[in-house]
């Protein structure tokens, strides 16, 4: 392992794990003052994971092992996914480091455990929770794997890396067609982490809870984990879209200053992004969850409508 | 050295099979051990054989036996043979240790004696059709393995669904050997030998070889379960005894996908549009093998139905590599056929693995329901371990072997780019989409079925006291884990090793990097966090205790799934209601049920079963039982050939 690519490890994984919570509480700071509330301070959910830290775990009398470990396999899984999408810095793909499915296949790992860890402890609200995740997951994968496909196909690599690399390169997006990938990478991080009008984050109503379900019975340090989990994968997500449509500012070179410019840029742009989630998700209501497929084929065809235009173009 | 290797395996399986058929009368434990030992021992020799050939590389020719004058039975082990035999090997060593352990627990007495000489036998037959060097060996232990495999399924012969599932099985193995017999007479007839050798087609002969092509794909689709001629796996599986599912489904639908390999790689120079038939077989067993097995409460069932779906998935790696071949794309091509090669050692792995401790929870839970089942993770800590290691590897979760080979099909799928007709390329976005359809319902699948046996609370009473099995029986199933945990991490290492730099990810790194950030988070939050921990009970909004029955079950999780695929799956919703009152506003009683339609046994087989019934019928008509029309036909006969004979000469 080079040490560029272990200095870049250790500046991503930072860069992730510290800005994630920033996003989540900004996007609920933006659907606050849709409402016309105050809403809670952007630093609340740093406050709210180090509160829960600070408390006991409790466990169900049911639960087995697999309770115990998801925290653990979900927080580094997702840590490992994180080195896959360049946040600040793009160096040379290392030992098939940023494989674009294999990044899926950790988010996919994520979620068995997830949804597992769900019907663990016998609860009904688990169990609805991990259904409702599964059935979305194997309905939205064909467009996830599809936009993939796109991608690969307009940048001829399967590797993040390289993608975003040209992209910096080029300084814009390298096709107009990337417009339409965008359109379908934004549905599926809407559906991804859990955002109306899929899943709705802040109840815990069981008539709409999906994510909020699964992890019912996490508590104390473990909810921590399942909480910085779903925040870095919302993350990952936005990076993904923000560095193929939007990829200035991107290092290429190690020097501090670049570097600085760099974070300073994603956390804007990330920032930017966050007020469109919140506008988005605050002027749609929830769908009833069997007409969600319908929302996914939208997705579904722009991304065939990439691939076709790049098959005849 | 090899020849005695081969010999010596073939020495040790028939001892297998004539030892307790020798003992048949006597019920002791002595004479099943040292038989299934004998399976063992063979199937370690064939492991060692296949691996001096695939390191060595060097193929070497066995003449076993002048069957008469001209015509001798002889194998010949290459590289492919050599991948396969020690797939069986594998398998079949595992299966031997569990079934040490299992098969005490079976009823049936002595018959038992003849279940370990008939799994003996079976093991040899398809070890010998995958060494086979000519097309008649091939046919000959072709049938040997269906006729054992029929035994083998039948050996709870007094129930009725393992008749039925006996009887659907036997009829449908045949039909798959008659359509192999065709299609050997047609590549005799096309070029005039029996040995499987390039077939030098000339536009002339072509026609001949298609049909042969076709008709040696029936066959193999039959045996290896590809949808429209599944339907007889998930009768079979869950009606016959655990190891055998686990050999059955483990290996001998990879027998069938040799054969096809065998064929295809050897003998023909496929040509496009059979690269498209294959693809096509294999994407839409794949998608609707995943979409049946999801709803499937029977867990035997359920591991049937996902059988089809991975071999829907060996299929595309086939289909990909005769097209890409014929493309002209030969790198591609290579990584198809790897996928394919290694997703059947895979499959062979991880299934029956999952069958052996599906097994176990069936001895003992004494249901295959998985309604039934729940909670076992702390009554069965080694079996749920080993299950859960197999349900990780079947739903392609990385590190993982079945993610390494998924892996190789989807980089073949992305790359497909290059490709230059643009009907082919829709076609090629077409599957991928479906593909990964299948991932992710497998996925789904596999979360329901660990989650609805090993998780929650034990939903019956004989869940409540299930206990952990024997040694043996966790040791089998043990070995089977290993290698799918070894083959997933050091995939890259291992093709690297065997010759083949394939472009995908070191998923030992990935391995290494996941354990590091594991540490990583554990030493941060072992500074940082409460270590509190407390046992509780589950929230259940303030009510207490509660009963297992409020568990999220295996229907109502397959529920949504089910509804958004309502037009494949045509299920048919009815209700009958009785009212008190006359303008029927007071329901008295009622009964509602979903059901879910066979389409498959109710449009395609019933019908064909009809027919060919009803052309029985007709033709009895012939057979009177008199004599005088008996002569009336022998004196037609020869009127007919002397008539023939002078118009010819």
């Amino acid at each position: 392992m080079t040490v560029e690519f272990l200095v870049y490890g250790v500046i991503n994984t930072l860069c992730v794990v510290l800005l994630s919570p920033l996003f989540v509480s900004l996007i609920k700071k933006v659907k606050a003052w849709s409402q016309g509330r105050q809403g809670p301070s952007v630093f609340q959910t740093y406050y709210t994971l180090a509160k829960l830290l600070k408390k006991e775990v409790i466990y169900s009398g049911n639960s087995s092992r697999i309770m115990r470990a998801t925290p653990w396999v979900c927080i580094s899984a997702v840590l490992v996914a994180s080195l896959f999408v360049p946040l600040v810095f793009v160096t040379e793909p290392f030992g098939g480091i940023g494989n674009i499915i294999l990044f899926l296949y950790l988010l996919v790992l994520v979620r068995f455990f997830m949804a597992l860890s769900g019907l663990d402890a016998g609860s009904t609200f688990g169990g609805m929770g991990s259904s409702r995740e599964m059935s979305i997951s194997a309905v939205i994968e064909p467009t996830t794997i599809i936009v993939f496909a796109a991608l690969a196909f307009v940048f001829k690599s399967m590797n993040i890396f390289d993608m975003v690399g040209t992209e910096v390169i080029a300084g814009i997006p390298v096709s107009p067609t990337l417009i339409l990938i965008g359109i379908s990478l934004f549905i599926i991080l809407i559906v991804e982490t859990s955002r109306i009008p899929v899943d709705n984050p802040e109840t815990h109503l069981e008539l709409t809870m999906i994510h909020e379900g699964m992890i019912l019975e996490q508590s104390g340090r473990n909810l921590a984990l399942m909480e910085l989990t779903a925040a870095i994968k919302q993350t990952l997500l936005m990076a993904l879209l923000i560095n193929l449509i939007v990829p200035w500012g991107l290092s290429t070179t190690l020097s501090f200053a670049a570097i600085a410019v760099a974070v300073c840029l994603f956390a804007v742009k990330g920032a930017i992004l966050s007020l469109v989630i919140g506008l988005f998700e605050s002027s749609m209501a929830k769908m009833r969850f069997f007409r969600l497929p319908s929302l996914f084929m939208m997705a579904f065809f722009f991304s065939t409508l990439t691939i076709i235009i790049e098959v005849f173009a | 050295m090899s020849d005695l290797l081969f010999y010596a395996s073939i020495v040790l399986f028939i001892a297998g099979t004539l030892v307790p058929l020798l003992c048949a009368a006597r019920d002791t434990r002595i004479i099943r051990i040292l038989s299934l030992a004998c399976t063992a021992g063979g199937s370690v020799l064939l492991i060692v054989l296949s691996l001096l050939v695939l390191i060595s590389g060097v193929p070497f020719t066995v003449v076993a036996w002048q069957l008469f004058p001209g015509f001798s039975l002889t194998f010949f082990i290459d590289r492919l043979a050599a991948f396969f035999l020690f797939l069986i090997g594998m398998v079949a060593a595992c299966v031997a240790v569990y079934s040490s352990g299992y098969i005490e627990h079976m009823e049936g007495g002595n018959r038992r004696n003849l279940l370990c000489g008939c799994i003996s036998l079976f093991v040899l037959a398809m070890a010998l059709i995958v060494s086979s060097e000519n097309t008649v060996s091939f046919l000959l232990f072709w049938e040997l393995m269906a006729a054992t495999s029929f035994f083998l399924v039948m050996y709870e012969y007094d129930t009725l669904e393992t008749r039925k599932a006996g009887l659907f099985y036997f009829v449908m193995t045949h039909l798959s050997t008659l359509f192999v017999m065709l299609g050997v007479i047609m590549l005799w007839y096309a070029s005039g030998s029996f040995a499987i050798a390039p077939l030098h087609t000339s536009p002339a002969s072509l026609p001949l070889a298609t049909v042969a092509f076709l008709s040696l794909f029936a066959g193999f689709s039959i045996k290896a379960g590809i949808i429209p001629f599944h339907k007889w796996l998930p009768y079979a599986h869950p009606a016959s005894p655990s190891p055998v599912s686990a050999l059955m489904s483990g290996v001998m639908l990879k027998v069938a996908v040799y054969g096809l390999i065998r064929f295809i790689f050897t003998v023909f120079s496929p040509e496009l549009w059979w690269g498209v038939l294959i693809l096509i077989a294999g994407i839409s067993s794949a998608v609707l093998g995943v979409i049946y097995a999801f709803k499937e409460d029977d867990i035997k069932g359920m591991l049937a139905y996902s059988s089809i779906e991975n071999i829907g998935i060996i299929f595309i790696g086939i289909g990909l590599y005769v097209i890409f071949s014929c493309e002209g794309l030969i790198v591609l091509a290579t990584i198809s056929l790897l996928a394919a090669l290694f997703h059947s050692l895979n499959h062979a792995l991880f299934k029956s693995l999952l069958f052996l401790t599906a097994g176990s929870v069936v001895h003992a839970t004494h249901t295959r329901d998985i309604e039934k089942m729940g909670g076992l993770s702390r009554k069965m800590p080694y079996t749920s371990a080993l299950f859960f290691t197999g349900a990780m590897a079947i739903a392609a979760l990385p590190p993982l072997n079945g993610f390494a080979s998924e892996l190789l099909v989807y980089i073949a799928f992305f790359q497909s780019v290059t490709v230059v007709d643009p009907l082919i390329k829709v076609l090629l976005f077409i599957c991928l989409a479906l593909f990964a359809l299948t991932g992710a319902l497998s996925a789904a699948c596999f979360v329901k079925a660990f989650g609805s046996v090993f998780l929650a609370q034990p939903r019956s009473p004989e869940s409540e006291n299930a206990r952990e099995v024997s040694l043996s029986m966790l040791a089998g199933p043990a070995v089977l884990a290993a290698a799918c945990v070894i083959l997933g991490v050091f995939a890259y290492q291992i093709f690297f090793a065997f010759g083949f730099a394939l472009p995908i990810p070191d998923l030992f790194l990935v391995s290494v990097l996941l354990l590091v950030m594991m540490a990583l988070a554990y030493t941060f939050l072992y500074f940082t966090a409460s270590r509190e921990t407390r046992i509780s009970e589950t929230w259940g909004c303030g009510t207490k205790s509660q009963p297992s029955s409020t568990e999220y079950t295996g229907i109502g999780f397959s529920e949504p799934i089910v509804t958004i695929f309502s037009s494949i799956y045509r299920t048919k919703k009815a209700s009958t209601k009785t009212y008190f009152d006359k303008n029927d506003c007071i329901v008295a009683e009622g009964t509602a049920e979903i059901r879910l339609l066979k389409f498959f046994e109710e449009y395609l087989y019933l019908p064909v079963a009809r027919g060919a019934m009803k052309a029985a019928k007709k033709i009895s008509r012939v057979q009177n039982g008199c004599l005088d029309t008996y002569l009336l036909y022998v004196f037609i006969a020869v009127i007919a050939v002397i008539l023939y004979l002078g118009w010819s000469a």
